[in-house]
């Protein structure tokens, strides 16, 4: 099975290198012969890629440790569940993972568009085969995960114990699926630059390629924040490493591409800013890929080969010379005729709605190469931390918060006056209402709190915003078809899945903002020595310690368990059970938080040491608003999937369009 | 020729794109801080006195101290190309932190030599490859008990406590 698995994998290389030179020479000589040769060949290539995985992951399962890959991150006692997630749990297996991803959505956009005839597919596939080749030609011959051991080991060293929570399971794959997929995007831009098929073609085939990969990007970075704040026991959820950073940077400049399509697609404007922003998120995945695995950045979490990030650094130099010449070439055909009308319009909301999503993402990409830069320019390695990132962030985040609220309801063309009272009369009101009541429970202590306060107030006044633009739809779908309130609500969302799922999306980044707000600037946190029967107090809430318990879970896994009830006025609420487990042959223990969450605040205990007398040395936190975070998360993920829908609605209505207008130039027969 | 209209957004843009141009210069010149090795910091010591400093060593062998009465209070020494540093910690070290581990501690330098760190962070030991979130190498993580399982009854498996 090892032997076929490398066997496929070369084979892939080798009908990935055929189709690329085929699809290319075939539209070079036009020749159909070649192109419906080299058309075969992604379902081929995709096809050995799975393979290859199957192979891997038998070896995983089989307990095969003839491969140094399997022996490095699995071993015998392992879980079947994290066998199967070790296949991502280092440098190789997740480079075969991330090929397996690409091929498979080369192949689903293979199927999907097999039988339309749009010129634009073959360029397409050929970009896509063309990006697998590289991948292809790194697990050959630099990264291959079929390396052997002549000697077979008994045993594995198994996956670091850190690893083994079904965290694990989830988040790699869910970035993984959005980094990837943004390759489909950018190949179909390719195609229009290469084809000069330079209208909204591309945006519209790729809209739900881009739309999932977004998904799965945004749900890739929360489901990471998430993991970092119930496992790592730091207490916070994001830390702005180069890791996080290089995942966040592809997400606000997609971000800002899927805004700003929507000009292109209204207004016929935008082309070249288009073009550039979806050249730029798939630089971004690369950029960040580069980032994990060159070392070159002092990153908590990246990989330790650093050959392979000059490799990379090589195919991102590649990339955007292609990009950059091909949107110079075509700069003529990319010109639009049309002009924005007026600085207090929808079409210029969206262009600084655009602007300030890039400039969140320039700061963190300064800051994330930083040190480098320093070091060229002045020969001393400056760093930036957490502070640079929130001093900088936080303003322009709030702006784009505002933006948020302004965008959807100021008027296309032109704002007149009127409408802009008749607008935002009652979401200001609703703002300033919030900011009267908010007055009395926010403490203003310092700029931070400050900031806080100002978002909360933001926040009520896009809310409000949303809410009222759902109550009008839906008041007045009641008043025309004698509909339900509720009944109403539901048809205008069902009938109008972009404009409507857009909004829900709105609504959970609101949640995000709120919850991040809440948290950095009201948590608290005490790290103290207990004995059995003392007290720890903070916030109001009372700890107290009763006793450690040892507990051999399993032949590999010890666990120490503290025990602290937690009182409030005398009231019990919680019983907080930290732990610490340790795993046989490995060196370090790993802390298991105790968590107690509730839309309000989080209540967040760590233990830190415990010794021979039972005394235990605890971290207690309370985090305020955390949670809203993951509802947020929730919201976004619901309104994505209401937007990428499949909207039957949609392609009647285009049909009937059609129609008619076939019908006006052919008069009856009869 | 440009419209007057055009202008008008160039312009607006323009003052966008300067407002976070500001936020990012004024940002760097307030918490930047120098990531310098042992060896480069002791070399040039006079110069760093009193600076916010992230200094980059290996946690020299038996030099881990802890204070009896608070498992809280660590001093270690960290060094690199023979140079070393004294480092004073107050509070939670992570997981990885022990002998010969490569650590980053931020903080300054006292004119006495010693380093007051206020952040500790842990480099991955060589073993493993750490994956994308394995890094539990933040600031207040959990100490290090060596390889043994503990027992309550054992002492060779806590902590030294010696100052």
């Amino acid at each position: 099975m090892n032997n076929l698995g490398e066997f496929a994998l070369m084979l892939a290389f080798a009908t990935a290198l055929y189709g690329v030179v085929a699809y290319v020479m075939a539209a070079r000589g036009n020749r159909i012969d070649l192109y419906l040769s080299a058309d075969k060949t992604p379902p081929i290539v995709w096809g050995c890629v799975t393979l290859a995985s199957i192979a891997l992951w038998k070896a995983f399962l089989t307990d095969d440790f003839s491969l140094e890959y399997v022996w490095a991150y699995s071993n015998r006692q392992q879980a079947t569940f994290y066998k199967i997630s070790s296949f991502w749990g280092g440098q190789k297996g997740s480079l075969l993972f991330w090929t397996l991803l690409l091929s498979s959505y080369m192949a689903a956009v293979y199927f999907q568009n097999r039988d339309k005839k749009t010129v634009l597919v073959p360029y397409a596939m050929s970009v896509m085969l063309s990006i697998t080749l590289f991948f292809l030609f790194l697990l050959n011959f630099s990264t291959n995960p079929f390396e052997r051991i002549p000697l077979p080991p008994e045993d594995g060293r198994g996956l670091n114990p850190l690893l083994q929570n079904y965290w694990m399971v989830i988040h790699p794959p869910t970035l993984y699926l959005g980094y990837v997929g943004f390759t489909v995007p950018f190949a179909f831009a390719m195609a229009a630059l290469i084809t000069k098929n330079l209208d909204d073609g591309w945006i519209r085939l790729t809209r739900k390629w881009t739309l999932i990969s977004w998904f799965f990007l945004c749900m890739g970075n929360l489901f990471g924040a998430q993991w970092a704040y119930v496992e790592l026991g730091w207490g916070g959820y994001w830390g702005w490493d180069p890791v996080e950073n290089a995942a966040f940077m592809p997400l606000l400049v997609a971000t800002a591409f899927l805004h700003s399509i929507m000009i292109q697609e209204k207004k016929d404007m935008m082309k070249v800013w288009n073009m550039s922003l979806v050249l730029l998120t798939f630089v971004m995945t690369i950029f960040g890929t580069f980032i994990t695995r060159s070392g070159l950045i002092q990153s908590v979490h990246s990989f330790d080969e650093a050959t392979l990030g000059y490799i990379f650094l090589g195919f991102l130099c590649v990339i955007v010379a292609a990009c950059v010449t091909m949107i110079l070439k075509r700069l003529p055909e990319l010109r639009s005729k049309n002009e924005l009308d007026s600085f207090l319009s929808r079409e210029s909301s969206f262009l600084f709605n655009n602007l300030v999503l890039l400039g969140i993402g320039f700061a963190t990409f300064w800051g994330t190469i930083f040190p480098i830069l320093s070091e060229a320019a002045r020969g001393v390695k400056i760093t930036v931390g957490p502070p640079f990132y929130n001093q900088v962030n936080v303003p322009i985040g709030l702006a784009l918060l505002a933006l948020i609220g302004i965008g959807p309801i100021i008027a296309w063309r032109r704002a007149s006056w009127a409408n802009l009272k008749k607008s935002f009369a009652r979401p200001t009101a609703a703002g300033l209402a919030s900011a009267a009541a908010l007055f009395p429970f926010v403490p203003l202590q310092d700029k931070s709190q400050a900031l806080t306060y100002l978002a909360f107030v933001l926040c009520a006044f896009v809310t409000a915003t949303i809410l009222i633009e759902f109550f009008k739809g839906a008041r007045a779908r009641m008043e025309l078809h004698g509909e339900s309130f509720a009944a109403g609500l539901a048809t205008l969302v069902w009938r109008n899945k972009r404009r409507y799922g857009g909004y829900i999306v709105h609504i959970g980044v609101v949640l995000i903002f709120a919850g991040i707000a809440g948290s950095s600037s009201y948590s608290v946190e005490l790290q103290k020595r207990l004995k059995p029967g003392e007290t720890l107090e903070l916030r109001g809430y009372t700890f107290a310690y009763k006793k450690l318990s040892a507990v051999e879970a399993s032949d590999v896994k010890t666990r120490i368990i503290a025990q602290l009830d937690v009182t409030r006025d005398g009231r019990h609420i919680w019983t907080a059970l930290p732990e610490k487990e340790f795993y046989k042959g490995q060196n370090q223990p790993v802390s298991e938080v105790s968590l107690y969450s509730t839309w309000k605040e989080d209540l967040y205990v760590v233990l830190a040491d415990f010794r021979e007398d039972e005394s235990i040395t605890v971290k207690a936190h309370v985090n305020p608003m955390v949670s809203w975070l993951w509802y947020g998360q929730w919201v976004i993920a619901f309104g994505t999937v209401i937007c990428m829908w499949p909207d039957r609605l949609e392609r009647r209505r285009r049909l009937e369009r059609f129609r008619q207008q076939t019908a006006a130039f052919a008069p009856a027969q009869e | 020729m440009m419209s007057q209209k055009k202008i008008k957004f160039v312009a607006g843009s323009a003052l966008i794109v300067l407002a976070i141009a500001y936020l990012i210069s004024t940002g760097i010149n307030n918490t930047s801080k120098y990531f310098v090795t042992v060896d480069e910091l002791q070399a040039r010591k006079a110069t760093y006195y009193g600076e916010g400093l992230k200094v980059k060593g290996k946690v020299v062998a038996g030099s881990i101290m802890r204070n009896p009465n608070d498992y809280l209070d660590v001093s270690f020494k960290i060094e690199e190309n023979k140079s070393n540093l004294k480092v004073l910690y107050k509070g939670i070290t992570p997981d990885m932190f022990a002998d010969d581990r490569d650590v980053v501690v931020e903080g300054v330098l006292a004119k006495d030599g010693v380093f007051h760190a206020n952040t500790l962070l842990t480099s991955c030991p060589s073993k493993y490859e750490p994956g994308k979130e394995g890094g539990a190498e933040r600031p207040g993580s959990m100490p290090n008990y060596g390889a043994e399982k503990p027992d309550f009854k054992k002492t060779e498996s806590l902590p030294k406590t010696e100052i």
